[in-house]
């Protein structure tokens, strides 16, 4: 299988809203250990639903491991939720 | 019948997401770019492959193999869980993109659809339809994500455009017009043939057709009276000629879902929850169509062969399938009425190990039944309670309520996404 490591960690995040084809775009991170990931690519993002409430998945890289972060467009929280493929 | 081939402009375009979920996930997760991942849908060495990437396609892996003996041929095979959401993106972006072509999109599946030019405006209509299939690629990248890719069929009928798009993959884009058609057919074999597997392709061997030029050039009677016996040969007869016989709807007959077990010796409670979270979530599907329906069919597979006279109900040849369905006079379209159904007859389930199970609704009409309004108070509280339910989880999001002795079932039976049907996405 693979080296996934599935969390539930709030981020601060910074990202930058704008009118491209991404509206919004996390570029930096920071994590509860103090860490802080540089975005270098959005591999996809994607909108999903947790009830009525959306939910905005971004899968990202820092060009050493594979994040997934998640906007609650409701409740303005940036999440965690993955992070996978460390070389 | 024609006899003629299509000599008109070709004007049908299939597009086809190349190892779409492999694809998706590569897109998704740049790491995995290049390597070789396959797609499962449940985190188990015996789970079966849905999909895989094209680097693990070049050394044998297919998909349908166990994640186990695909790991023994590529050892550096990465297993990823589905993920529906993500596809289910894809999908409606793929959707839009083909959309501004034509009113006229019909999407086959998850990851393939046509377009049909002759419906669009004058405007697209004039362009090459090659710089628009280049143009689409261009635009699933920028605007899914830059790993995506596409083959692209064009060509006068459904068949032929399908056809072409399987040919050159990763990244195709190939037309088949009456000019070339001879000679694309020339290069393959009946197996290439979209509906052409191996009991059709023997009835066509038993008459001496061994190819696809010989299967073209096979008269319409042959091909009616001999090999399908049935308006099959003459479908195939234009089918092949580049005339349209495909552009049909077909009405929703039945409605189901199956589960593979999470482990063996599970006992019949065990297999009794699991067969009650089918049910449910075959209600909502059900009822998401707007269909009611009279019929429950439930199916188990076991592990090996089984004594098939311990127990009501149909046996399949190889002994270790058994089904069996009931019909009511009245429709229903409850989880509780599906239930109740299927309950009853997992009485009748054989003795032994249960590898899978299923269960569909049958018999299916729109909307609800006049009939139903005949039995008063009772039917009408099932009905409010059922949208009732239906809204709340709608609304706080799947199975947020569900019955009780299904509390222990949804870390298994996962929603998955379905091949060949889009009513669902």
């Amino acid at each position: 299988m693979n080296d996934e490591i599935f969390l539930n960690e709030r981020v601060e995040v910074i990202a930058v809203f704008n009118d491209s084809n991404s509206p919004c775009r996390p570029v930096r991170f920071k994590r509860k250990n103090g860490r802080e990931v540089e975005v270098s690519e959005i591999g996809l993002h994607h909108p999903t639903i947790a009830g009525r409430r959306m939910v905005h998945v971004f899968d990202v890289t820092d060009g050493g491991a594979d994040y997934r972060l998640e906007f609650d467009s409701e409740r303005l929280t940036w999440t965690l939720t993955l992070e996978a493929d460390r070389v | 019948m024609r006899e003629d081939y299509n000599t008109t402009r070709p004007l049908v375009m299939h597009i086809d997401l190349n190892s779409c979920f492999a694809t998706v996930e590569q897109q998704a997760r740049p790491m995995l770019r290049g390597k070789p991942i396959a797609i499962v849908n449940r985190r188990t060495e015996h789970t079966a492959i849905v999909t895989c990437s094209y680097e693990a396609k070049a050394v044998g892996v297919k998909v349908g193999m166990s994640f186990k003996e695909a790991k023994r041929l590529c050892p550096k095979l990465i297993a990823l869980e589905s993920d529906p959401p993500k596809y289910r993106y894809v999908y409606h972006k793929l959707m839009a993109i083909m959309s501004d072509y034509s009113p006229s999109v019909t999407m086959k599946s998850i990851d393939e659809g046509i377009i049909d030019f002759s419906q669009s405006p004058a405007a697209i209509q004039t362009r090459d339809l090659i710089d628009i299939a280049r143009e689409i690629k261009q635009r699933l990248r920028t605007e899914i994500g830059c790993a995506m890719r596409c083959n692209i069929g064009i060509a006068p009928n459904r068949f032929l455009a399908k056809t072409a798009a399987g040919m050159n993959k990763p990244d195709g884009l190939n037309v088949i017009t009456h000019e070339n058609l001879r000679e694309v057919m020339g290069k393959l074999t009946l197996l290439d043939l979209t509906g052409i597997a191996s009991h059709n392709e023997h009835r066509l061997n038993q008459v001496g057709i061994y190819t696809p030029l010989q299967f073209i050039d096979a008269s319409a009677e042959v091909l009616r009276r001999i090999v399908f016996k049935s308006i099959c040969g003459d479908q195939w007869h234009q089918r092949l000629r580049g005339w349209e016989v495909d552009d049909a709807a077909y009405d929703l007959k039945t409605c189901g879902r199956q589960y593979v077990m999470e482990s063996r010796g599970l006992n019949r409670v065990e297999v009794a929850q699991r067969m009650h979270h089918l049910a449910e979530a075959v209600g909502v599907k059900l009822r998401g169509q707007r269909k009611c329906a009279r019929g429950v069919g439930i199916y188990v597979r076991l592990y090996g062969e089984t004594e098939g006279s311990m127990s009501n109900g149909r046996w399949g040849r190889k002994g270790d399938y058994w089904h069996e369905k009931f019909l009511a006079p009245l429709p229903f379209y409850s989880n509780g009425a599906i239930w109740a159904i299927a309950n009853r007859l997992l009485a009748h389930v054989p003795l032994g190990d249960i590898r899978e199970i299923g269960i569909h609704c049958y018999h299916l009409t729109d909307g609800l039944s006049d009939q139903l309004a005949l039995f008063g108070d009772e039917l009408i509280r099932e009905q409010q309670v059922t949208s009732a339910i239906d809204e709340i989880n709608q609304r706080y999001g799947e199975r947020t309520i569900h019955s009780a002795d299904t509390l222990s079932t949804g870390i298994y039976v996962k929603q998955k996404i379905p091949f060949g049907s889009t009513r669902y996405l």
